[in-house]
């Protein structure tokens, strides 16, 4: 118990406190700027943070992580921009919400979920970090299959009418995620000997101009719109610009639902808060009482991803602080910044020098507070900053677009990638083809793909052949779970189809 | 708070101060930049912003970092032997993309042709581990059951196709035995797979952190550096087998620097890496500061990228 006081003791002092809270104002603004990500920020303070303090030091850098989950998801709203590609999943009802004047509405609805989804996964690292890691530790190759398969399902079931238009989108983004090198061989695939595309398409590149550019094409060509008028409008109603507190308990199951799946998702190293995202997303509309209010501005369309999302930068913590082991790129720069300032992690740290560990808890959940307070101010500044013309809006648009892509790996490449995925979003959307059908599959397949052929190679080495993903309890576990709750569905489905409804 | 101001007016004075004292004459006189080859954040770009800062801080010139990713670090690289051979393009070099990836794909440079060695700095270690419970007490008793049972053993390492996975197939190879690859990306999800049962035996230089947690035992070192933590264990040469190529970290320019650049880098390389910040840097990453100037850096790549030739032609690895 005094250890943990002594821990407490170092995050909430005053300079931690204003570490915080300009790492979380620095990282919702870097956040909200496509191209720009909290980790680039991390990696050009580190040479520095041999000045700092460490409870100055490593509290701005979590604050920064923190912050850029929700100032991605604004951009991801009002200009169809995510800042992260872990706001991809948040445009799909977020701006339309936009686009109907309530795009306050939904920026709240995304801030309240983003801190939810924070503190969630925060205590759960706090207090079942061991077990949680040991859970994800069981996951290999076989599990994350059989996880991608169910996410593809329910997000099946975002389909589209005409089906093939849906179906031809999904194979177009499946074709454009194999480029690059062959997950088992690592031979080249689809590169035509280009090396710019042996790394494959760059998921930010991508995401910025299929989403972003088509959509300023579109207004573009847009004749009817004024375009000196205001870029965003917003409805005067009061009511069109807060979350109701009936509104905000509407969505409570969804908060937690998608709160866990993101717990257990980042938890496991190599899915990531993009994955964690739409997944929750397709979860949710499964799920929903009213899942035709999906993709045309649901609220719940927007708490699942972006409680999902948040959800994951708390739990990837789990296994470096069990394990030593990062969970990804931002977990693995915090593992850096603790280990430039003498601090060790991973499974000896609880019994050598807990101390450490507990001032993290405490900056991790100070940090919570200082998002939903700041997030509040980025609301306002957001608000105030999309009523700049159309014309202006969209030139700023494209600049930024191309700016943010070039500054990620210093590639003239990716500026091209911008704008040939602008054209290709604006001509699907022109033809009527879904676009959503594209991202899940460029995001989703080649991991199915990687995890599906890791386990066939694995198959090969054992005598029970395929056979061997009985012996591993995990996969045993969640294939039970998955014929459960399939018979469990076809069971609602067949009582409501015996008791026919006046709606039917 | 104090602290804190006080560390903010520091890193503003070293700002302020760079700029202002870019005026000596000669070699360097203008901002250097310096290209990394991998994205911001890795353990490359770490050490590339650190180099960065503090060579620049010595020379009293600005250098700047600029990420130039892809192609497994050969465009980055590719564009250093590009640049103009004046010193203010330099870049990072690591050894997969120097001495390992050009015998098997088709590199935008020579690395024995297209650019100067300036300084080694960093020579990682690159530990054979498994689990600290594994049935596995020795090298012998891998190669023993590889040998006994033809593909049923699993095992991996961070780069596919990289130095290590070179040097651990033509040990199996020397050995007549077969091992199953299974691919991962990154050294700390080829620990996770380890820890998680996925696979056998795992080459990474995570193994180092996990033996001295106590989750994993070193069998042998995959460079020709004794790894700290199991100072008894053999290198893979020692051990009798073809290639232990060094995993090394350093600084390389165009070809053709000139003799004051080459002479300016060596005499700064060697106090950047004996400076308190960059020593304790290694020292939590758990890298071996190794410093070998133009001369020597140039004789281990060259000695490796042409033991790596005969290695890879060997295996066949394509």
């Amino acid at each position: 118990m005094d250890l943990i006081l002594e821990g407490l003791a170092l995050s909430f002092t005053l300079e931690s406190l204003l570490a915080i809270t300009i790492g979380v104002a620095a990282g919702q603004i870097l956040g909200a700027i496509p191209g720009l990500t909290a980790s680039m920020a991390v990696a050009l303070i580190i040479p520095y943070s041999f000045y700092f303090s460490p409870w100055v030091g490593i509290p701005m850098l979590l604050g920064m992580f923190k912050g850029s989950f929700f100032g991605a998801s604004t951009t991801a709203i009002l200009i169809r921009t995510p800042g992260t590609p872990a706001a991809a999943a948040t445009v799909l009802d977020g701006h339309p919400l936009a686009q109907q004047g309530k795009g306050a509405k939904a920026m709240k609805m995304a801030l309240y979920a983003s801190v939810f989804g924070d503190t969630f996964s925060d205590i759960c690292l706090i207090f079942f970090a061991s077990l949680l890691a040991i859970v994800a530790l069981s996951f290999g190759p076989a599990e994350y299959t059989v996880l991608i398969v169910l996410a593809l399902g329910s997000l099946g079931m975002l389909s589209s009418r005409p089906a093939w238009k849906g179906v031809m989108a999904m194979l177009l983004g499946v074709v454009i995620g194999m480029i690059g090198l062959d997950p088992i061989t690592a031979s080249e695939r689809l590169t035509f000997g280009n090396p710019e595309l042996e790394e494959g398409i760059g998921l930010i590149p991508m995401l910025i101009g299929f989403l972003a550019v088509s959509e300023v094409f579109q207004q573009m060509n847009d004749k009817t719109e004024d375009l000196s008028s205001a870029a965003v409008r917003f409805s005067t109603n009061r009511e069109d610009n807060r979350v109701s507190w009936l509104e905000f308990k509407s969505c409570v199951p969804v908060l937690f639902r998608s709160s866990i799946l993101g717990t257990i998702i980042g938890a496991m190293p190599g899915l990531g808060a993009t994955v964690a995202a739409f997944i929750a997303y397709g979860e949710a509309r499964r799920t929903s009482k009213t899942p035709e209010e999906f993709g045309k501005g649901s609220l719940e369309g927007i708490a699942a991803p972006e409680a999902a999302n948040n959800a994951v930068s708390g739990s990837n913590l789990i296994p470096l602080l069990a394990f030593g082991i990062p969970g990804d790129i931002a977990a693995a720069l915090i593992l850096g910044a603790f280990m430039i300032q003498g601090i060790n992690v991973g499974p000896l740290a609880f019994s050598q020098n807990p101390v450490p560990l507990y001032a993290i808890y405490g900056a991790l959940i100070l940090a919570n507070l200082v998002n939903l307070v700041l997030g509040f101010g980025l609301v306002r500044i957001a608000r105030f900053a999309v009523k700049v013309p159309r014309r202006l809006l969209l030139v700023s648009v494209l600049v930024i677009a191309s700016a943010g892509s070039y500054a990620l790996r210093g590639s003239l490449f990716d500026i091209q990638l911008v704008f040939v995925f602008g054209l290709l979003g604006f001509v699907m959307i022109r033809f009527g083809f879904p676009t959503v059908p594209l991202l899940i599959g460029f995001i989703l397949v080649p991991l199915l793909e990687e995890n599906l052929r890791t386990v066939l190679l694995l198959a090969s080495t054992y005598d029970e052949s395929l056979l061997f993903v009985f012996t591993r309890p995990a996969f045993v576990t969640m294939t039970v779970l998955m014929v459960l709750g399939a018979l469990f569905f076809a069971r609602r489905r067949w009582r409501k189809r015996a008791v026919p409804t006046s709606e039917s | 708070m104090i602290r804190l101001l006080k560390s903010t007016a520091l890193a503003l004075t070293v700002a302020a101060i760079v700029p202002g004292s870019a005026i000596a004459s000669g070699y360097p006189s203008k901002t250097i930049t310096f290209i990394c080859p991998y994205s911001a954040g890795g353990g490359g770009d770490t050490a590339s912003r650190m180099i960065a800062k503090l060579a620049g801080d010595m020379m009293g010139v600005k250098i700047n970092v600029e990420n130039k990713t892809g192609g497994g670090a050969t465009i980055g690289i590719g564009a250093v032997s590009k640049a103009k051979p004046d010193g203010y393009t330099v870049g990072f070099v690591s050894t997969s993309p120097i001495t390992i990836r050009p015998h098997m794909m088709k590199a935008p440079y020579h690395p024995l042709k297209d650019l100067t060695y300036i300084s080694q700095f960093v020579a990682s270690n690159q530990p054979l581990v498994v689990l600290k419970d594994s049935k596995f007490k020795t090298l012998k008793d891998v190669i023993d059951y590889a040998k006994a049972n033809p593909g049923k053993l699993k095992w991996s390492t961070s780069v596919q196709r990289g130095g290590p996975h070179v040097a651990v197939e033509a040990m199996f190879k020397a050995e007549g035995a077969k091992a199953t690859f299974i691919p991962f990306k990154g050294g700390s999800k080829v620990l996770a797979a380890l820890l998680g049962g996925t696979i056998d035996v795992g080459m990474m230089s995570e193994g180092t952190k996990a033996t001295l947690d106590g989750q994993t035992r070193i069998l042998a070192e995959g460079t020709p550096n004794k790894n700290p933590v199991a100072p008894d264990v053999p290198t893979l040469t020692e051990a009798g087998y073809p290639i232990a190529p060094a995993i090394f970290f350093g600084v390389a320019g165009p070809a053709g620097l000139s003799k004051e650049v080459l002479d300016k880098w060596d005499a700064v390389m060697a106090k950047v890496v004996k400076s308190p910040e960059f020593v304790a840097l290694a020292s939590q990453r758990k890298w071996a500061l190794d410093f070998a100037g133009h001369d020597a850096f140039t004789k281990i790549v060259h000695a490796d990228y042409n033991a790596a030739k005969i290695a890879v032609a060997e295996i066949g690895m394509k």
